[in-house]
């Protein structure tokens, strides 16, 4: 500590912000920018809820009466109920891959662990209109890589894309595909953090390795896991990329996703619905939020 | 351990979502201070637009300006940058800025700003009617061609009594058929004159070649809509009539679910998106031989189709009843001029010369660099330059050398009028096109369909 | 001591997890995982494969003819590659412009969210400070808020500011997003407040607590945080492409979108396979700018400063 702190005190002499002070100097830069560019345009987007703006002319006050005709929308409720299943077959073998993939990655001992920090990572960082593309050749029903696989070994065919049984895993594929290396990453960042003492202590004890995967790096990461929980149903609630340039949310609606059922409002240029869409989506994903964080920390 | 670490711990007593929840409550309240909607510019546009929309070209002998043109990247943007040399030659002094842009991403936006509004748009003719609010009527300036412009492209672009499309190429439905493989079953498609015909046809080829399922049947929701569009377009309807009232509820439109469910249950179907790995391959192996779609399918057999190119040809589609017209519009594309660009009456200039001047269209159909042979996946909307003994693109090898122009040429002038597109076509997609894929599925019947279709775009689009 | 380490109450919202113990011993020997097993191996080798091979395949596809990557996706005729859909590309489209506008904006947002965010995060983890939680909760409802909705709202307000088709129309919406705050905050409580108190008592400024303290301990985060921003930056497609209509200021996400929309609104079809080659070479010449930051970043992913630094 002491290396680190001694070149600190050369900075004495410059004029000190008071402790009482500095949070509001630090704040600064992004409050400026956040309430230019992100709290002006969503109280503008909350009014809009409430108007039948299509774009031009004047906007008209109806209220309610988005959120009514949303509420009342069989389209609304059957996007939600899409996101939730993505959700379900996403999330749960997301987390225990990343988190598998993660504690491997920590370890000192496993061999080419860069290589495999990148190559986790690639597909994160691959551009989504090439993935879209990739998705789709790969994923046909006759000519796709996939099915190819399954004939050499005897199984039939799957209509991958073009079956609403099949469309949202192979949505969901994509998706953990593309975004489990990241999570690895904020894993991995926490259990970064984890003092080695611990483990050390453990295997003293006698602890078996599934053991003390179970009984002390889940509860050490706890809160990033718990984190991971919270961004990825943010994601997977405002998802609309992936589902419009795959599927453009067929077969028969079954990949319209809630993100990309707003999206299409706006598209439409039906932009007070759109926006009474965004908020309902805000509240649903606010109690999805506070339900997991009190089911992650009840455990304690 | 060291209980003290926590001492000065400052997490928020209450919890931030909760927190969150509350702020959101109280800001839905405020809403009503928050920042104004819809600025005064936005509300005169429409007041004007019954009297002043319309466009007029310029007055002056030699005018002068800079204008920007949109069209979409990839061929047609090459074909339309060539023309730009020669428009100069006319008016020297206008500047043409030609950018390839993604229009769908980008005008809804760019004309709600108001900022760097392009002069002239190439906009897909589905569209054009949901834009209508931010562009120029083209009544007047069109009114020394439009008597001898296809009655479709007119229409099509129509709204409320106003023109606000320059109609770009006529996309007439042809009967694509491998000649090769009919010939090979025995089967004489000179006979086919009706769908029944077809039906005919198609099964006679099946009994020659077992595993075929010999029609296509578009899997695409998107395009099995706009091609469902073709056959109303055949017998005169569409989705809507001028004042926008739904019409879907027809025996046009009964008629045609009804034969495309035959095909579908008669197993005389290849499901399948256009010219996706799944279509090309009966395309190749000669199981599925019939393909009724635009004219820009010719595109297929002449690059994609490698295997049986040259084994293709195009015919005139098969009539709904003896002596009905053979052709439909199925797509096709328009140039509009936004009224926040500049120089709309400049935009218009060059679009006239693209379209109206025989230098114009001569250089957009016929041979140029990007087509060797001529642009042979539309055909002009403007009957003067539709001629069929002058031809601008050649034979196309892909169909065996086929004089593919008096074909589509001679279909075209058979699509009747009386099919305006209303401005929410596109949305439609979600459940006309859903729906028409489930009854291909076998899950809805024709008079499903048309009951469920109607009654969720009245509900989701025509009240909305 | 297990049992003693993990089952701590935590004493308040923000420490969930268990803090650091100011003496450990040096991190290699405190490793027992003997994880250098086979199996684990041959699982990482066959996962980073699966996650390799589609990409593996548009890279290649990139140098096959175009009608081959439709007709014959998976077959590979050596003899036949080309580069022709890269000519092609570079002549339809202006791909070097869009790299520079990418370069421009990645370095000017990335440098704004690099820098405000985790010093603003500081302040919401270790500050008390007035209008902290609301601002911390509006925070976290504009996290919430999908971002396409607000789309619309902000090109107005660039429209009121003139800066439509301009550099800080890219740069400056979204440079310090919620998601970075969020997840920065979370990280900065995690670090124990007696290695910040020690600090501040050797005289360090509070400006130099968060510069030469926090930073170094946090960086395994911050290269996530770097991979995230870049990622989202250099990938951004959608707000571009409508905040710069103008090909001038098109980025290369708007090049690459630009060429897309011939595929996905497969209208015309008249030029899908030539359109899909230009499109594969497009999106594997973007990729690589984007591979050589990460792998330039991703020594930071491993952290060997916080056990040193606590040691003392």
């Amino acid at each position: 500590m002491t290396a680190l702190l001694t070149t600190s005190t050369r900075g004495r002499r410059r004029p000190h912000l008071p402790r009482a002070v500095a949070p509001y100097a630090f704040v600064l830069p992004f409050v400026a920018i956040f309430v230019a560019f992100s709290v002006y345009p969503m109280l503008f987007t909350l009014r809009l809820s409430f108007t039948d703006w299509h774009g031009s002319g004047g906007a008209q006050w109806v209220g309610l009466g988005n959120y009514t005709y949303l509420l009342g929308n069989e389209a609304f409720w059957s996007s939600l109920g899409n996101s939730a299943v993505l959700w379900l077959l996403i999330v749960p073998v997301q987390m225990v891959l990343a988190l598998l993939v993660a504690v491997l990655l920590d370890n000192a001992r496993t061999r080419m662990r860069g290589f495999y920090r990148i190559a986790f990572l690639v597909p994160f960082v691959t551009p989504l209109v090439a993935v879209a593309q990739i998705w789709v050749v790969v994923f046909d029903q006759d000519y796709g890589a996939v099915n190819g696989v399954l004939n050499l070994v005897g199984l039939p065919d799957v209509g991958w894309l073009t079956t609403t049984q099949w469309a949202k895993p192979t949505l969901a594929l994509l998706f953990l595909w593309k975004t489990t290396g990241f999570i690895v990453i904020i894993l991995l960042s926490g259990l970064q953090s984890i003092e080695p003492s611990v483990y050390e202590a453990a295997a003293i004890d006698g602890a078996s390795r599934s053991r003390r995967l179970w009984s002390i790096t889940v509860p050490l990461v706890r809160r990033t896991l718990m984190f991971s929980v919270v961004l990825q149903t943010l994601a997977v609630f405002q998802m609309f990329a992936e589902p419009f340039v795959v599927t453009d949310g067929g077969p028969y609606g079954s990949t319209t996703t809630a993100g990309l059922h707003l999206y299409d409002h706006i598209t439409r240029a039906d932009l007070g619905t759109g926006a009474a869409n965004s908020f309902l989506l805000v509240i649903v994903v606010m109690a999805l939020s506070l339900v997991f964080v009190r089911l992650l920390r009840s455990e304690d | 351990m060291h209980p003290n670490h926590h001492r000065t711990s400052r997490a928020p007593r209450r919890h931030p979502v909760a927190l969150a929840a509350g702020l959101l409550v109280t800001a839905t309240a405020l809403a009503a201070c928050g920042p104004s909607i819809g600025g005064a510019d936005g509300g005169t546009d429409e007041e004007t637009s019954a009297t002043d929309g319309r466009l007029q070209a310029p007055t002056q002998d030699s005018p002068s300006g800079e204008i920007t043109i949109w069209d979409r990247s990839g061929d047609l943007y090459a074909v339309f940058d060539a023309v730009i040399d020669d428009f100069n030659e006319v008016y020297p002094d206008i500047v043409v800025h030609h950018e390839a842009v993604d229009i769908d991403a980008k005008l809804q936006n760019t004309l709600i700003t108001e900022t760097d509004v392009p002069d002239g748009v190439f906009l897909d003719d589905a569209k054009v009617a949901g834009f209508a609010p931010y562009l120029w009527d083209v009544t007047d300036v069109l009114e020394p061609y439009v008597a001898d412009i296809a009655q479709q492209k007119v229409d099509v672009s129509s709204l409320d009594g106003g023109i606000y499309g320059v109609p770009f190429d006529l996309d007439p439905g042809l009967l694509f058929y491998n000649a090769t493989a009919l010939e090979a079953a025995g089967v004489d498609v000179t006979q086919i004159a009706t769908y029944d015909d077809l039906l005919e046809a198609a099964r006679q080829y099946q009994a020659a070649v077992p595993d075929a399922k010999p029609i296509h049947l578009e899997q695409s929701a998107f395009l099995g809509q706009l091609q469902l569009e073709m056959y109303a377009s055949q017998l005169g309807t569409s989705l809507a009539d001028e004042n926008g009232e739904l019409r879907l509820e027809s025996d046009e439109y009964r008629q045609i679910l009804t034969w495309l469910d035959t095909v579908q249950r008669e197993g005389l179907g290849t499901r399948a998106e256009y010219l996706s790995p799944s279509d090309v391959g009966p395309l190749e192996n000669g199981q599925q031989v019939f393909y009724p779609w635009a004219i820009w399918f010719s595109f297929a057999p002449e690059q994609q189709l490698t295997q049986t190119s040259g084994d293709w040809r195009a015919m005139p589609l098969p009539a709904w009843e003896e002596g009905g017209a053979r052709s439909g519009a199925m797509g096709g594309s328009s140039f509009v001029l936004p009224k926040a660009g500049e120089n709309a009456d400049l935009a218009w200039l060059f679009y006239e010369f693209l379209m109206y001047d025989e230098a114009g269209y001569s250089a957009v159909w016929g041979q140029n660099d990007t087509y060797p042979n001529g642009l042979a996946t539309s055909i002009p909307a403007y009957t003067p330059a539709a001629d069929p003994s002058k031809p601008l693109f050649g034979p196309v090898a892909g169909l065996g050398g086929q004089d593919l122009w008096t074909t589509a040429v001679t279909a075209g002038a058979e699509i009747p009028g009386g099919a305006p597109t209303p401005d929410w076509w596109a949305g439609a997609v979600d459940y006309l096109g859903t729906d028409l894929q489930r009854m291909l599925d076998g899950e809805l019947t024709p008079d499903q369909v048309l009951e469920q279709a109607t009654t969720d775009i009245q509900t989701n689009l025509v009240d909305r | 001591m297990v049992t003693s380490t993990t089952h701590r109450q935590p004493t308040g919202a923000e420490a969930g997890r268990a803090p650091h113990l100011p003496a450990s011993a040096p991190r290699s020997t405190g490793r027992r995982w003997s994880a250098g097993t086979l199996g684990t191996q041959a699982f990482l080798v066959v996962l980073a494969l699966a996650f390799l091979a589609p990409v593996a395949w548009a890279l290649v596809s990139a140098f096959k003819p175009a009608t081959q990557i439709i007709s014959d996706p998976l077959g590979l005729d050596v003899t036949a590659l080309t580069t022709e859909n890269f000519r092609r590309m570079f002549s339809d489209v202006p791909i070097g412009r869009g790299f520079l506008n990418t370069a421009v904006v990645l370095l000017a947002k990335g440098s704004l969210t690099l820098f405000c965010a985790p010093l603003a995060a500081y302040a919401f983890a270790k500050y008390r400070f007035r209008g902290r939680e609301l601002l911390f909760g509006t925070v976290l409802i504009t996290l919430m808020l999908p971002t396409v909705v607000l789309i619309i709202p902000l090109l107005l307000e660039m429209k009121e500011l003139g800066w439509v088709n301009t550099y800080q129309a890219l740069i400056l919406p979204g440079a310090v997003d919620a998601f970075a705050i969020f997840w920065m905050r979370q990280v900065i409580a995690a670090v124990p407040d007696e290695l910040l108190d020690a600090a501040r008592v050797d005289g360090c400024t509070e400006f130099g607590i968060f510069w030469r303290v926090l930073l170094p301990v946090i960086r395994p985060a911050l290269a996530g945080l770097a991979v995230l921003t870049v990622m989202n930056i250099y990938n951004d497609f959608v707000w571009p492409v409508v905040a710069a209509s103008s090909s001038r200021m098109a980025t290369l996400q708007v090049v690459l979108s630009t060429l897309a929309q011939n595929i996905t609104g497969n209208r015309i079809g008249a030029d899908y396979a030539t359109v899909t080659g230009e499109l594969l070479a497009a999106a594997s010449l973007a990729l690589v700018p984007l591979l050589i930051i990460f792998i330039a970043l991703q020594k930071h992913f491993i952290n060997g400063i916080l056990a040193g630094s606590v040691k003392g």
